[in-house]
């Protein structure tokens, strides 16, 4: 082979090669992460990406998802121009329009539908990527609605809601310099890979490690000095057990209590029927052992405990389990300290990093005045209360009953037809709209309901700004030209706002610009961010400052971390329990035709959500549909590695291939979601939801497994 | 200088990075059925009660002595004299297959046309001052690129290559 070929084959970047390395960040998860990616391009291709080196997410490492991005951003279904459905709603005919003629229709159908019935028949909906949410959301309120809902509605605000109930804030643990790590729902090791390294040195530091987790993940195997593997769904019921011993043996912190905790006696008195009798039975955690964990906690201090966006909350009493969790922090004295929980302010798109943005205020100060309560206010009061927006848990039931307003159409980004649960409903939902457009990168099963498909691009394809924890932010460049005709997904919300004529200057005047409104008071400038590929220190950055905001008073009525609730006090006709209550998650079905527990997406390290289901490399590692049961139960119905098995609950049933494994408990059936051939968000209840902020329990419902099945089909 | 690619058992967690990195470096086309160079396994003890887990993530074993070297009519397969890595050109590769049958870890694959490929250490890359794209790719330094003599000190749990060497003495 010539020197040159072999350079080529070998992707060796140089003036010889024609190969370029450009910056970008991978935004295939969501905003919380978006690492950094060092792009290979070359013609005007991506032919290979790493992990860009010094970032401050990810210092040159990515996940089996994000070294992925060059298949995931070339994928075949890549929908390259607008288009205009002629089929049937969800059979995929479409032919090609152009974007004048796309925002033309839209237009005339959103305003038709708002002079007729008002801005609230419009529904705005946010999927993935998430990273344009405050475009949608401002233009959402500059239209008239606050109808606004994400997919947030069933990800990371359970536990912010628990957070901003107890302090007005969200927080995070301090791993760097705690004396034990309660990893409850903890495994850094599949995603987000700085975590485990830092997880890795604390190890090696003597900090000691408690993981909480009903499953052995590889944190188990690598960092639990004891491992408490509850029942899913009974965190809560452990966790107020752990309170009590903490209490009874006087390991809490007395004088900080007293100081700067809200309703400790009644929380003492409701802990103390979780106990030696009872403990084991509900939760199986064996009571001695929760002890051991409890004195861990109490002979290393400080602690700091994860925070867990999915696993935790993913059952009806999700976010009552996350307050009986962080309560621990607040009797030991650990939240608002070094080593503890420390309060975070969130900078930009839930990206805490210790600076602030306007972001806040370019969506807020054009919140409609006269707009009626959005989808779900009424289903779910404290949602509603903390924050005022719609909850997308009630978004199928409100279009089909038209209760206590009808919804005409839904404006959508990214929207995941099997995000939600009963996937049969979101559909019947989907058919009776009048008006539906979407927007996506790819020819999504949600995307065939449509009545106008938009193309969205990639993050390789546009530039944006995006903040880092540590203090940074950075403005990207695009590495590559947009596929066809596609437009970066805020840029396709600026000329909505304009082909809808609204009366919002700087929305109508594009994404950079709204940009520089958000970062004014701030000095970096969009140009400063854009000569540097690498996300750049902000001045205005402050430090974590130990124990400010709680002796300032905390952002709550009583200005104090309230274990019992004033907010829900104040509110009894909400019918919800002020202090961190425990009840039994799993749903209503017959326990003896449903004995197992279904917890549906459980994560596995190759796939997030539909996204990456059919980007071959990734799927490749789990080519077909699993579902992880226990050995013991493997073997008691004769189902082995690779058998197909069925899945039922009273919704249906699906078909995939068993693994049987010692890494879960027996009685329980691990699956994970948005496959097309096996679709187990379609299993679930559609009203099996936590009451406080409306959450779906995807991880507590009641099935029942079999060898063999066919497939009888509970998906579209 | 004796290069080999070396993976310590003990930090591997089964994450897949390396073999997807793999397959963007090289290309590999899945779904047209090519199997890909690197194949990572998570393995467990099967008996309910003793819970024993196996992280593996392998590829070809750069072997010192490689019998594929040998076993090739047509001369395809060769030590690399910089790094000592077995490089291949498959320009002239016939198919037989015979690299396959040598090899006692199952590694050689083959293209389309019948050639085979196979992982190559990403020679060019190390010459270029690059690490391989697994070892890049690798969040727990796991995966490493060290010299044949790093190996003898190590023990099988933290060595692949120590844990291959014991495997094929027992099979011999």
């Amino acid at each position: 082979m010539e020197r040159t070929e072999q350079l080529i084959k070998a992707k060796i970047p140089g003036k010889e090669t024609g190969i370029e390395i450009r910056r970008t960040i991978c935004d295939i998860c969501c905003p919380s992460f978006h690492c950094g990616i060092d792009a290979y391009v070359k013609d005007g291709r991506v032919i290979k990406v790493e992990g860009t080196k010094g970032h401050p997410m990810n210092d040159g490492l990515l996940c089996t998802k994000g070294l992925s991005n060059r298949e995931y951003i070339y994928r075949r279904d890549r929908i390259l121009t607008p288009l205009k459905r002629v089929g049937e709603r969800g059979e995929g005919k479409f032919q090609e329009i152009t974007w004048e003629e796309a925002y033309r229709i839209c237009a005339e159908k959103l305003n038709g539908w708002k002079e007729k019935e008002g801005a609230d028949s419009v529904l705005f909906f946010g999927g993935y990527t998430k990273w344009f949410r405050p475009w949608l959301h401002r233009l959402a309120f500059s239209f008239g609605t606050e109808n606004y809902a994400t997919e947030s509605s069933t990800c990371f605000t359970s536990g912010f809601m628990a957070w901003k109930i107890a302090t007005g804030r969200g927080a995070k643990g301090d791993m760097a310099h705690c004396g034990v790590y309660l990893g409850w729902a903890f495994n850094p090791y599949h995603s987000r890979y700085l975590n485990g390294k830092k997880a890795d040195e604390a190890k090696a530091r003597g900090v000691k490690f408690i993981i909480v987790d009903p499953r052995i993940t590889p944190a188990v195997e690598k960092l639990a000095d004891i491992h408490l593997r509850p029942r899913g769904g009974t965190d809560g019921a452990l966790a107020l057990a752990m309170a009590n011993i903490l209490i009874q043996n006087n390991w809490i912190d007395r004088e900080y209590i007293d100081r700067y905790v809200e309703g400790f006696d009644a929380f003492a008195e409701y802990v103390s029927g979780f106990n030696e009798s009872n403990l084991e039975a509900i939760t199986g955690v064996p009571y001695s052992q929760a002890v051991e964990a409890c004195r861990m906690i109490h002979e290393n201090r400080p602690m700091a405990i994860n925070e867990s966006s999915a696993p935790l909350a993913h059952h009806k009493n999700g976010m009552q389990n996350y307050r009986a969790i962080m309560a621990l922090s607040a009797i030991t004295g650990n939240y608002d300290r070094v080593g503890g929980q420390q309060p975070i302010l969130h900078t930009y798109i839930h990206q805490a990093s210790g600076f602030l943005t306007e972001e806040e205020e370019f969506v807020d100060e054009v919140r409609p005045a006269h707009a009626r309560k959005p989808v779900g206010a009424e289903r779910f009061p404290l949602w509603y209360e903390t924050e005022r927006e719609a909850q997308a848990t009630d978004m199928a039931r409100q279009i089909l009953e038209e209760k206590p307003y009808p919804i005409r159409a839904v404006v959508a980004l990214g929207m995941n037809l099997r995000m939600l649960p009963d996937t049969e409903n979101i559909i019947r939902a989907l058919k009776k709209l009048d008006f539906f457009v979407d927007t996506d990168l790819f020819m999504t099963d949600a995307a065939k309901y449509a009545d106008i498909v938009l193309p969205a691009c990639s993050s390789f394809e546009r530039g944006e700004f995006k903040t880092y924890p540590g203090g940074y932010a950075v403005y990207t460049n695009p590495v590559i030209e947009p596929l066809g005709q596609a437009k970066s997904d805020a840029q396709i919300l600026c000329e909505l706002a304009e082909a809808l004529g609204l009366d919002d200057e700087l929305l109508k005047s594009g994404y950079e610009n709204c940009i520089r409104y958000m970062i004014r008071n701030l000095s970096v400038t969009v140009e400063d961010l854009k000569a540097n590929p690498l996300p750049t220190l902000v001045p205005e950055r402050k430090p974590y400052q130990e124990g400010a905001y709680i002796r300032g008073g905390l952002d709550t009525k009583s200005g104090k971390f309230e274990l019992d609730s004033s907010l829900i006090k104040d509110h009894p006709e909400w019918g919800l329990d002020s202090l961190p209550t425990y009840c039994d998650s799993l749903d209503g079905a017959d326990e003896e035709k449903y004995p197992f527990a279904l917890c549906a997406g459980a994560r596995i390290p190759n796939a997030i959500h539909s996204r990456l289901h059919e980007v071959p490399w990734v799927r490749s590692l789990r080519p077909y549909p699993t579902a992880d049961i226990s050995l013991e139960d493997g073997k008691r119905l004769g189902i082995r590695e690779g058998d197909d098995m069925e899945i039922y609950t009273e919704k249906g049933s699906i078909t995939v291939k068993a693994h049987p494994t010692a890494r879960v408990l027996p009685g329980t059936v691990y699956m994970y979601h948005g496959y097309r051939e096996a679709n187990v968000n379609g299993l679930l209840d559609g009203n099996h939801l936590d009451p406080y902020c409306g959450f779906p329990s995807y991880r507590s419902a009641r099935c029942g497994i079999r060898k063999g099945g066919e497939d009888h089909g509970t998906d579209a | 200088m004796g290069l080999t690619l070396d993976l310590d058992l003990k930090k591997c967690t089964s994450c897949g990075a390396c073999a997807i990195a793999c397959m963007d470096q090289n290309d590999i086309d899945v779904e047209r059925g090519i199997r890909p160079f690197r194949t990572v396994f998570d393995w467990e003890s099967r008996e309910p009660g003793c819970q024993k887990f196996i992280h593996i993530s392998i590829a070809c074993m750069h072997c010192p002595d490689a019998p594929c070297v040998a076993a090739c009519p047509s001369a395809c397969i060769a030590k690399d004299p910089e790094t000592n890595l077995t490089i291949f050109d498959n320009t002239n590769c016939i198919g037989c297959h015979s690299c396959a049958m040598a090899c006692p870890f199952g590694i050689p694959s083959f293209n389309e046309e019948g050639k085979m490929q196979k992982c190559d250490g990403c020679a060019v890359r190390i010459q270029n001052g690059l690490e391989p794209a697994c070892v890049r790719a690798c969040p727990v330094d796991a995966l490493r690129l060290v010299s044949s003599e790093e190996i003898e000190g190590k023990d099988k749990e933290n060595s692949l290559q120590k844990l291959g060497r014991e495997v094929l003495e027992f099979q011999t």
